[in-house]
């Protein structure tokens, strides 16, 4: 067992050394070598427990390298002692195109964990679960150094995709003059029900996931994630504004959705109707906010020039404005 | 291969400087989406300070206009103020189109705008002050487009157009200016001023391409 925490922790480390970006035909030399690694570390690891040998070799292919059979590579290893490279040529040449990145590998994880979530909460034993599913060793949830964080940070960076490409669908068909564009504050509830929508299924355990999302070394993605989708929505609002509406229309639209999203988890309401009511009174506040202001504006305007009207007419009546 | 792309730019250059006006038509998609999160923010950076430097241009010349509009020389100014608006026009619409964010220091570069414009016209050799803005603005522009044709002068041919020309403008304008900037020496502590000025809009320039 610890031989094989020892192995995993080595090729966690080898994995590390070979680099992160391993994409396009000129990874696989990188892989090739990397195999190379793996398999002479695996060697060690099965002469070091004779005990243990015929368990350890498959768990920790499938722990790293998901895209290859398991037991056939690891009997064929203790004959290619002698020159790791040339067989592996013809193995990586049939698995090279399988040969996913970590961050594939981890995304495929997380986005399986996700539907053990309603069952495990937003924790690592849902992360662990989803590696059983797909085949690996539950210890390779000591991938994710955030644990649940991960876990819920990619969760919300799937549904910011997935609001994006609604968002630019729906921009599309406007522009090819299949739908009418909405107007602002329609389309904004629009948005922000159909994200706030994708949480329905975890709304249970979405508390968790909020207070997860608030530990101090989320913040700083959790807010970026925010940040990105209210731009994502104004920007498809039709927003395009350079001045310092750019900064209150995206902080009112935040303060709208992180007040709507508090409604929605403790809503028992059918089909959540009190929340988009809510949502709905909130953007009507936010509008006419806005309305107000500009009219405080013009008014204000207005007064001025009576004002200065109003001085220069005395000027005139006093003789002031004369020229002497 | 940069040196042959430089010259083709000079070329255009010379080209699109008698038809300044024109420039506009031509900013319609100025620049290719970026590839990386590098790019994006380096990018972000520099149109975040050129677009704040056109607003803070714009209400300096809204400022002198306010004091000096009635005079003889408010025609001039009023000349030169539409120049720039053109200008703060397509950064705009540069900046709407990439989701560059403003700089949240706009109120304040606006205030800030105005009251150098008024001060200006106050002073003697105001000139002077222009001409050693518009110094350190080139210097910066200059930094700018060495960055971008360092990086890759084809992707951005577009972008360096609008800097090469704003930096050519700048520069004739500074050639005219020159003379009047040799009366100006004679002003007492004029150097003292040109040092504070240029400090100034480094400062400025450093706070803008981060906040």
């Amino acid at each position: 067992m610890a031989a094989l925490i020892r192995g995993l922790r080595a090729g966690r480390a080898l994995r590390g050394l070979g680099g992160v970006a391993v994409q396009g035909t000129v990874s696989l030399q990188c892989s090739n070598v990397r195999r190379g690694f793996h398999r002479a570390a695996l060697l060690r690891l099965a002469s070091d427990s004779k005990s243990d040998t015929s368990v350890p070799p498959p768990s920790y292919h499938e722990v790293h390298t998901a895209g290859e059979s398991s037991s056939s590579s690891a009997q064929g290893e203790s004959s290619e002692d002698a020159q790791p490279n040339t067989s592996f040529q013809d193995q990586s040449g049939e698995h090279g195109e399988d040969y996913e990145t970590e961050e594939q590998l981890q995304a495929r994880i997380l986005t399986a964990a996700l539907e053990f979530v309603p069952q495990h909460g937003w924790t690592v034993e849902a992360i662990a679960a989803a590696a059983e599913t797909l085949g690996l060793s539950s210890a390779s949830t000591g991938m994710f150094n955030n644990g649940a964080g991960d876990l819920v940070l990619h969760f919300v960076a799937q549904c910011n995709a997935q609001l994006a490409e609604t968002l630019a669908e729906q921009n599309n068909q406007v522009q090819l003059g299949q739908a009418e564009a909405k107007k602002t504050a329609e389309f904004l509830k629009d948005a922000v029900e159909t994200r706030l929508r994708m949480l329905i299924p975890y709304i249970d355990t979405w508390p968790q996931a909020m207070s997860i999302l608030l530990l101090p070394h989320n913040i700083p993605d959790s807010l970026k994630h925010l940040s990105t989708m209210v731009d994502d929505i104004w920007y498809y609002a039709g927003d395009r504004s350079t001045d310092v509406n750019w900064y209150t229309r995206r902080a009112a639209l935040t303060g709208i959705y992180n007040t709507t999203e508090l409604v929605m988890v403790q809503d028992s309401s059918p089909d959540f109707e009190e929340t988009w009511a809510f949502l709905d009174n909130r953007i009507k506040d936010v509008v006419n906010m806005a309305n107000t202001a500009k009219q405080v504006q013009a008014t204000g305007e207005a007064v001025v020039q009576g004002l200065m009207g109003a001085a220069i007419t005395l000027k005139n009546l006093t003789g002031m404005n004369q020229r002497r | 291969m940069q040196r042959a792309a430089k010259c083709a730019l000079r070329l255009d250059l010379s080209r699109a400087f008698c038809l300044e006006v024109n420039v506009n038509v031509c900013m319609l998609k100025s620049l290719p989406p970026p590839r990386d999160e590098e790019e994006k923010a380096m990018l972000d950076s520099m149109l975040r300070v050129d677009h704040a430097g056109e607003y803070g241009a714009n209400r300096i010349y809204a400022g002198q206009m306010a004091v000096l509009g009635r005079t003889r020389t408010g025609p001039l100014i009023q000349y030169m103020w539409d120049q720039e608006k053109m200008h703060l026009e397509k950064f705009n619409e540069i900046l709407g189109e990439h989701r560059v964010r403003p700089t949240l220091l706009l109120p304040l570069w606006n205030i800030a705008g105005f009251a150098l414009g008024m001060i200006l016209t106050r002073i003697e050799g105001t000139m002077s002050c222009t001409v050693a803005v518009e110094e350190s603005i080139s210097e910066h522009y200059n930094s700018q487009i060495q960055t971008l044709m360092e990086a890759e002068p084809e992707r951005y041919t577009e972008l360096l157009q609008v800097m090469l020309l704003k930096n050519f403008v700048m520069m004739k304008k500074k050639n005219r200016d020159t003379g009047l900037e040799h009366d100006a020496e004679s002003v007492p502590g004029y150097l003292l001023l040109k040092t504070v000025i240029q400090v100034d809009c480094k400062a400025a320039i450093y706070i803008l391409q981060r906040i």
